[in-house]
């Protein structure tokens, strides 16, 4: 079962680094934000729950949120077979995975650089 | 990911931290090239300086100004014939190159006079020109000329006139990128906010990072006007400087090429609230989803989506014919910037090429880890190579076409690999639908011309046949290919026009009725 959900997070962490951009902005602080503001978004979007967007942040985190979730619905077709209480265990560990690779496991020395 | 050592470049062991392979199964946390770093001593660089980073990258697209130069005239080498982001003002900023012409004697005495009657004498050349950009170079920095101080005095002589100072000398920074920045953090700090551009629709945007590359900008705005946005600047391809003046008043700033721009975009959002969003405007499935979320943000996806319905259903036909042709081709993605990762994936996916090399000549770390993200296991990373190791990589990985600039194309043509240029294209635009079928062509062409068959004979010592006819790029690209694809009735190559922009100039756009005020942005 963990084998199964490790499989299925490593294909969204593969559709996020083929498809988006979001998640590699040039700061630590600023990744941090990203990763939190969309994944957390599109968790309640793939769990049909409400997602705010009304100020220009959300609304931003909002519209990435859902062109992430109408990628992994059309590609993931498993998707569709997991209840909420799955769908956001997967997604929490999808965040974890994407923290790790562009924030805490990064490379990039640039990360913690004060000035843009 | 380990690292991967060049022979050419064995002596100097640090350059082995500057390329890696993608190996399966692992990812960006176990090696990512240095980068953006001072060149090594004894390795030999490519790349371009802080002041070419500066003007000649961002500077100098912007098309309704006098981009003087302070500086010996070599400084100005690149003006109409060398690049390709084009206006619709007549080409205004290419026509015309501007230096102080700097010598020896100002270096010793000083060139604040002479600066200061360059730029009089520059605005009395062209009377409808009222604004300037001013670019220390080495060695007017070297010797401390203080143009701020002299664009003061004129601005206060000539109060019709506005100069924006951008002091990036070529040793501002390890490569170009150092000058991007310089660029930005000026422009924002010094004019954004000094003019108030009138807004005309519900839905505004900065389209920023866009150099409009034979026409790219024109045909992403065109998509945006037809969704009924104003876009209030673009920095500064085919961009106004008034207009960029104006960038606090947008709702959303749109981003391409976030090496180049991010830095203005961060800014806007740290000191206006004003959302960045990054899209990629190449690639069918790409460009929709970008189009696709500017909507969503809007809350006017009904009009992206009828756009994408439209334009797919126009060009998808003419893509694939040329992606039947091309998959499996092998290719160097060497563009330099931002190219490497809007194409990494969406060539391969959508034209069935595998990428085999990505490099960047200034790109910093992040770039790498986009790049690399997006291209497939195998491929070889490299930052800023030298000409022995682009030599070295390409008869390792024996590419069937490079996609880069002119200089390390002609270094490939020498070796008999056909090049695209990545930089000012060969007959772009490459954005948008069509553009995407155009690059496609180009690429096509590029690996099927007859002449490479030609040019494999050594007229020394090679005997040349004389009993073969003439071979069209089809006859080389169709042979393997099934009776089902060569006589598919839907498939077809591109049917568009030589010149795909300027009918662009005269399109009218749907009035949509201003319906609501975003009541948050």
């Amino acid at each position: 079962m963990e084998d199964m959900m490790k499989d299925q997070i490593e294909q969204l962490v593969n559709y996020i680094m083929k498809n988006c951009l979001w998640q590699f902005n040039s700061r630590a602080w600023d990744r941090e934000k990203q990763n939190e503001g969309i994944l957390t978004k599109t968790t309640q979007l793939l769990c049909d729950e409400p997602a705010e967007h009304e100020t220009p942040v959300d609304r931003y985190y909002w519209a990435e949120a859902k062109c992430l979730t109408e990628g992994f619905q059309s590609q993931y077709l498993w998707l569709a077979a997991l209840d909420k209480m799955e769908i956001k265990a997967l997604m929490q560990g999808l965040k974890d995975r994407i923290d790790y690779l562009t924030i805490t496991g990064s490379l990039n020395a640039e990360l913690k650089d004060p000035n843009y | 990911m380990p690292y991967h050592e060049f022979d050419c470049s064995k002596c100097i062991p640090e350059r082995k931290q500057h390329a890696v392979d993608k190996e399966p199964s692992e990812d960006l946390t176990s090696a990512l090239p240095l980068g953006y770093l001072n060149t090594i001593p004894g390795s030999i660089s490519e790349r371009g300086c802080a002041y070419c980073g500066a003007k000649h990258v961002i500077g100098t697209p912007m098309k309704d100004v006098i981009h003087m130069s302070h500086g010996p005239i070599g400084c100005t080498y690149d003006t109409w014939q060398t690049k390709r982001y084009i206006s619709d003002n007549n080409n205004f900023q290419l026509h015309y190159t501007y230096a102080t012409d700097m010598k020896e004697k100002h270096v010793i005495f000083g060139a604040e006079k002479l600066l200061k009657q360059n730029i009089i004498e520059a605005f009395k050349a062209f009377p409808d020109i009222k604004r300037m950009s001013l670019y220390q170079t080495c060695a007017s920095a070297l010797i401390g000329d203080d143009i701020n101080a002299i664009a003061e005095e004129v601005m206060e002589e000539m109060p019709e006139v506005d100069i924006f100072v951008c002091n990036s000398p070529g040793f501002a920074g390890p490569s170009q990128s150092g000058g991007h920045h310089k660029i930005n953090i000026a422009w924002v700090n010094d004019k954004v906010g000094t003019f108030e551009p009138k807004i005309t629709s519900d839905y505004v945007i900065n389209y920023v990072g866009e150099y409009n590359i034979q026409g790219d900008q024109e045909v992403m705005v065109d998509y945006f006007k037809r969704m009924g946005i104003q876009v209030l600047s673009t920095f500064t391809g085919n961009g106004s400087y008034d207009d960029l003046r104006g960038m606090h008043l947008a709702h959303l700033n749109v981003l391409e090429c976030a090496r180049s721009a991010e830095y203005i975009c961060n800014e806007l959002r740290q000191r206006y609230g004003i959302p960045r969003m990054d899209i990629d405007g190449c690639g069918f499935e790409a460009l929709s989803v970008s189009l696709k979320k500017i909507g969503l943000f809007f809350g006017i996806e009904d009009r992206a989506q009828a756009i994408i319905d439209e334009e797919t259903a126009r060009w998808k036909p003419e893509l694939d014919w040329y992606r039947e042709r091309l998959r499996g081709k092998k290719v160097c993605l060497w563009p330099g910037g931002s190219k490497l990762w809007h194409w990494a994936h969406a060539i391969h996916a959508e034209m069935g090429v595998e990428v085999v090399s990505v490099y960047t000549k200034f790109g910093h770390q992040g770039d790498m880890e986009k790049g690399i993200a997006r291209c497939e296991v195998g491929a070889l990373a490299i930052d800023d190579p030298n000409e022995l190791e682009s030599l070295e990589a390409m008869a390792k990985l024996q590419p069937d076409v490079i996609f880069t600039g002119k200089r390390p194309g002609e270094v490939g043509k020498k070796v008999r690999v056909p090049y695209l240029n990545a930089h000012a294209y060969h007959n772009g635009p490459y954005k948008g639908f069509e553009g995407w079928v155009r690059f496609a062509r180009d690429i096509y062409n590029a690996i099927y011309s007859p002449i490479h068959q030609l040019s494999g004979l050594d007229i020394s010592k090679d005997e040349i046949p004389t009993d073969k006819g003439f071979v069209t790029r089809k006859m080389i690209s169709d042979v393997n290919l099934s009776e089902e694809v060569t006589a598919s009735a839907e498939l077809r190559e591109y049917t568009g026009k030589y010149d795909s922009v300027s009918p662009l100039r005269e399109k009218t756009y749907p009035n949509f009725p201003s319906s609501r005020q975003l009541s948050a942005v």
